[in-house]
């Protein structure tokens, strides 16, 4: 394997979820007026990145999946500090859910011949968490969620990561390639220098793939997608007695009548 | 198209349960109660899963709490967990025997490896659930979770492919109880992986240097409005012998651990009593403890959106407010001595 890694990061454009509002008469989402951003952990993703490029050597290309618009959000990455973008897009992509979502990044990582995938844990959208171990499935290679610490051991082709686990962590290496989805968070995402940021919007412009470019036109978009959303119904509000109290005796008296002290 | 299958070779419902060092996790004894539920509505058996080393206490354990049948590949091979052996035993049972349904739970490690799972068994994967139903006409599985913060509830479905597939969150439904006369099978399965599944290693495993917050009976978080001054709080936790959380932002100000957040990015927890300090009441945070059976509010803004999610709200300086409480619990605490 060579010396320096070719780095993929996966960065996703979701609504912001600042925006997402619930209307007030008919109990439903509003978020036609979300702007749409960068998913928040893809930030942590990013930077992860970044920090990978500077201890071993090599490049970070951003990779995302979407209409031409989504090229906002490989802008973002880029005035961060990645090397390149690519934006997977075409109609057939639409529709498709975590395995042919999966597969197309998959297919892209290999195609780059990536040595190190890194993702944000989930989107702040669907927030499945289901992506990236569907791309080490895909092409059959290691895995490491939930990570908390990242550091690369280049002399063994791996990558050594602290694990969030329940009630305690665990420490994993995985041998190159890998995919990693790192924890929220998990770093302190550097701000946009100003010369790379005017690059990323004016001079910028990603390597455009379509499905048939990756030979998967078969296996993507909502007809390869093994679920289908059936309904969407509000969730059923928990009915809260919202009493307000006036002082601190009040609020203990009551918590104790009621049992919850 | 790949992966297209005759749903009607396809029966029983399996439920994994997920064990470290011969330990199961509870969120395996929940999902064996619904599962046996939903055997029962379809008219099939309920299969569980065991994989590790010197399980079987585990295998007898699983018919006790409901399990037709146990299905147990024991190898030494299974300790500790790693993604790529648990995901490839996994993918050969469903292609030898042909699930209908497959529950694991939404633990860091059922979530790591079902997509293992789901990928190369062309297998519909709906994550992190938090309802589970039989479509009457159709015997379908209705996965339902949450959405968009919590506010809308998703049901998907997976029509064409097999099996279908979910992971459920830990503390949705109540554990299986075990009953020490029921009867059932126990069945070794030939185990088909070998180091060369492994690509990866685990250098070191500690369980027990963080609290695990979802499995708390009281919970006092402190958001924004702490400043960074998380002591009241924990003196509050403390005197209800409970455990402290946070928000979002004062896990990003550095104030605290992540292990500790609630919310749609963090933990979701489900104690008897939720306290929320210092909290404004983002659509965010709320996903992650609205399932609480009595939820406080202190805040010193009364227009704080977390009041209209609370049971109890109080409108002050949490600053003076939780040690007040804190004593006056203390002092209950000792009359009662």
């Amino acid at each position: 394997m060579s010396q320096e890694w070719n780095i993929v990061v996966c960065v996703k454009q979701v609504p912001d979820a600042d925006d997402v509002s619930i209307d007030p008469d008919t109990g439903t989402l509003n978020r036609s007026d979300a702007e749409a951003v960068l998913n928040q952990p893809d930030y942590n993703a990013v930077e992860s990145a970044l920090q990978l490029r500077e201890a071993v050597g090599g490049t970070v290309t951003a990779v995302t999946m979407g209409p031409p618009f989504a090229t906002a959000v490989l802008q973002e990455a880029v005035a961060l500090g990645a090397d390149d973008g690519v934006l997977l897009t075409d109609r057939a992509f639409g529709g498709s859910d975590t395995w042919p979502t999966s597969l197309a990044l998959a297919a892209i990582a290999e195609e780059l011949d990536a040595d190190v995938v890194i993702c944000g844990e989930e989107s702040t959208d669907s927030s499945t968490g289901q992506v990236p171990p569907g791309i080490a499935a895909h092409n059959d290679w290691s895995q490491l969620t939930y990570v908390e610490e990242l550091e690369p051991n280049p002399e063994e082709d791996e990558l050594i990561a602290v694990r969030d686990i329940e009630g305690g962590h665990e420490k994993v290496a995985a041998s190159l390639p890998v995919v990693v989805a790192v924890g929220f968070g998990l770093n302190e995402p550097r701000i946009a220098g100003l010369h790379r940021k005017i690059y990323a919007e004016n001079e910028f412009e990603p390597q455009e793939y379509s499905a048939s470019d990756l030979g998967i036109e078969e296996s993507v978009g909502l007809a390869a997608s093994p679920t289908s959303v059936g309904g969407m119904a509000t969730a059923d509000p928990v009915e809260r007695k919202r009493e307000m109290v006036e002082d601190v005796e009040t609020l203990f008296e009551e918590l104790e009548s009621t049992g919850a002290i | 198209m790949p992966g297209e299958v005759d749903t009607e070779d396809y029966a029983d419902v399996w439920v994994f349960i997920e064990q470290h060092d011969g330990e199961a996790a509870k969120v395996s004894w929940e999902l064996l109660a619904k599962g046996r539920e939903l055997a029962d509505e379809k008219g099939e058996r309920l299969v569980a899963l065991v994989m590790g080393d010197s399980v079987t206490h585990l295998a007898e354990e699983a018919i006790e709490r409901g399990a037709d049948e146990v299905l147990v590949a024991e190898d030494p091979i299974f300790e500790p967990y790693l993604p790529g052996p648990y995901g490839e035993q996994f993918r050969y049972l469903v292609e030898e025997r042909h699930p209908d349904v497959v529950l694991i739970g939404g633990s860091h490690t059922g979530r790591d490896f079902a997509g293992r799972v789901a990928v190369p068994t062309y297998a519909g994967l709906t994550a992190d659930c938090t309802e589970l139903d039989i479509e009457p006409d159709t015997g379908l599985l209705l996965a339902k979770r949450p959405t968009f913060g919590g506010d809308a509830m998703a049901t998907i479905k997976c029509v064409e492919h097999r099996p279908q597939m979910a992971t459920v969150r830990p503390g949705v439904f109540d554990a299986a109880q075990p009953d020490p006369d029921r009867e059932g099978t126990i069945t070794e399965v030939e185990v088909v992986v070998d180091e060369s599944h492994q690509r990866s290693r685990m250098i070191e495993r500690v369980v027990g240097d963080i609290t695990d917050i979802t499995d708390a009976n009281v919970v006092v978080a402190g958001g924004y409005g702490t400043e960074g001054d998380f002591g009241p709080v924990e003196d509050l936790a403390a005197a209800l012998g409970g455990e402290v959380a946070a928000t979002r932002e004062a896990v990003e100000e550095g104030w605290i651990e992540a292990a500790r957040q609630v919310g749609q990015t963090g933990k979701t927890v489900k104690p008897d009593l939720y306290i929320a300090c210092g909290i404004s009441g983002a659509i965010q945070h709320l996903e992650g403890m609205n399932d609480s059976k009595t939820i406080v509010a202190i805040n010193d803004d009364p227009n704080a959106p977390i009041f209209d999610d609370a049971d109890y709200g109080i409108v002050g300086d949490l600053f003076e407010i939780c040690p007040a409480l804190t004593e006056l619990i203390e002092q209950k605490r000792g009359e009662t001595a």
